[in-house]
């Protein structure tokens, strides 16, 4: 059992600490990503 | 009523937000690859963004967190090998490698690709059913959510339900993958807020070691070990490696994020590091559904103890945001599923039925008419249906019903050069009949593993067997 305790509370550290990380770097340089999609969609639309 | 002006205000303004946003999408649109794929144009941080939305909703806390309330810590296993399996795909880029490169633009369409058309048919009439009976239950466990979690009775559940959908559906019908992809940014920001905040607030308020002597004390070493707990052990684990290595290459709306994106080398980064968010995607929710078991007790409605609890501990503002994050949570699933079910509708059932094709603006019409008649079964399915047990495993067997087979057939297609038409076929039989057997009450993991184990048998036998036939079968 206290194997099992510490695995999950080791586990867990390292999700909730991995989900909070990607989600700032996501969330700072999504913004480029979604700016660069749709202007490649706008320029396909215009060479169309 | 739980909420205050401030509270409603913050939601309101959330939602005015995510419509501009998704109605400005619109324009982006004017052909079949803008509004199903977003012209293929997804990089990494907005993949990650997009992919990590879709398969976190409101949902996806409260069957988790069901499964925190019901077996403890052991529940974190699911968790564990969601997020391992799809880190083990994205470093190795097992199958989404060459999916991507195939360049389809929906599940079945492999079906004709490497075997033949009418076997895609049979492939996209299994996939819209079970997608359609998987998602049919969201709107009302999400509706309970976002009902209780506002202090609203819960007689108003079914005009929750009905104004959660209207949402989605107007910005879904108009701009497609492409207000998909800019409102799943936006909600992908607020749904992260909102489940660090909980997750925060659930440690800060209940306690760590409350949460262990609580599991402890209702559950004992069931609700620590995987192995022991009856819910759980190794058939249930092999049976989650396998439908997750399914769910991340099959299913409709994560496999849409592999073709959306730029390359294939693009694919495998976004599923490596979505695979980190994979893992606090589910252990944060079942850590809410413990803190619910140590705040309440054993008894409590299993489904409904986790946002009675959080209406409870969050102060005024932060509910408004935590609602506006679970908001966000709903709609960026709903509209990504409302898609990519109707895609398969409209792709692989309508279009390959009809003699003559279809022109590039009748299909976006068509797709926009399909995601309305999804919208309004799903509204319905949801009022209607009484789920057999917990949530988590009706979606699982739900998403097995085509899953086991769809697998076994990427799997031939993709790297046995004797995989054939007939094994293909043998494939999806075998895999919905073994996952129907759930309905019959054979346990989860059991019902799983016989519609893997059926599936891959059928592939392999049926394509030594019926190499004969194959080229009568190809042909018809």
């Amino acid at each position: 059992m206290a194997f099992w305790s510490w695995f999950w509370t080791i586990n867990f550290i390292v999700a909730g600490s991995a989900f909070a990380g990607i989600a700032v770097v996501v969330a700072f340089r999504g913004v480029a990503d979604l700016r660069a999609m749709l202007a490649a969609l706008r320029a396909e639309r215009e060479h169309r | 009523m739980n909420f205050t002006a401030l509270d409603w205000g913050i939601v309101g303004v959330y939602i005015a937000l995510t419509l501009a946003a998704g109605l400005a999408g619109r324009k982006y649109v004017t052909n079949a690859a803008d509004f199903l794929l977003a012209g293929r144009h997804l990089g990494k941080y907005i993949g990650i963004a997009t992919l990590a939305a879709t398969e976190i909703g409101t949902i996806t806390f409260m069957y988790y967190a069901e499964l925190g309330y019901k077996t403890g810590f052991a529940s974190f296993i699911n968790g564990l090998i969601a997020g391992v399996v799809m880190i083990f795909l994205g470093a190795s880029g097992f199958m989404i490698f060459k999916l991507r490169d195939l360049g389809l633009t929906t599940v079945p369409e492999f079906f004709e690709v490497k075997y033949s058309r009418r076997l895609r048919l049979v492939a996209g009439v299994l996939v819209a059913v079970g997608g359609l009976l998987n998602m049919g239950v969201f709107l009302k466990v999400e509706g309970t959510f976002l009902t209780i979690i506002a202090g609203l009775p819960l007689s108003d559940l079914k005009w929750t339900m009905t104004v959660i959908l209207f949402l989605e559906l107007l910005y879904t019908v108009l701009g497609g993958m492409v207000s998909i992809v800019i409102t799943d940014f936006i909600q992908f920001v607020m749904l992260s807020l909102g489940t660090v905040l909980v997750t925060g607030y659930v440690i800060w308020t209940v306690g760590w070691r409350h949460m262990q002597d609580a599991v402890m004390n209702n559950l004992g070493s069931n609700g620590f070990s995987p192995l022991s707990n009856p819910d759980y052990g190794w058939a249930y684990i092999a049976f989650q490696l396998l439908l997750w290595m399914a769910v991340d290459t099959c299913w409709q709306t994560t496999a849409m994020r592999t073709f959306a994106t730029k390359d294939p080398e693009t694919s495998k980064k976004v599923f490596f590091w979505t695979g980190f968010i994979f893992l606090g995607r589910g252990m944060m929710p079942m850590l809410w559904g413990i803190g619910a078991l140590a705040y309440f007790g054993k008894g409590h409605d299993s489904l409904q103890a986790m946002p009675e609890m959080i209406a409870r501990i969050l102060p005024t503002g932060v509910l408004g945001l935590v609602v506006a994050g679970m908001l966000a949570a709903t709609m960026s699933v709903n509209s990504s599923y409302l898609l990519g079910w109707s895609s398969v509708i409209s792709q692989d059932i309508i279009l390959p039925l009809r003699r003559r094709p279809l022109g590039q603006s009748s299909q976006v019409v068509l797709n926009r008419v399909v995601n309305v008649l999804v919208s309004l079964f799903v509204l319905f399915w949801g009022v209607w249906y009484v789920l057999p047990g917990p949530v988590y495993f009706y979606l699982n067997i739900t998403g097995t019903l085509f899953l086991a087979g769809a697998f076994a057939a990427f799997i031939g297609g993709l790297f046995w050069k004797r995989a054939n038409t007939v094994g293909g076929y043998c494939a999806m039989i075998g895999g919905a009949v073994g996952s129907v057997t759930y309905f019959f009450n054979i346990p989860a993991a059991y019902a799983g593993m016989s519609a893997f184990g059926l599936a891959a048998l059928g592939m392999v036998l049926g394509s030594l067997v019926g190499g004969r036939w194959d080229r009568r079968f190809r042909l018809s």
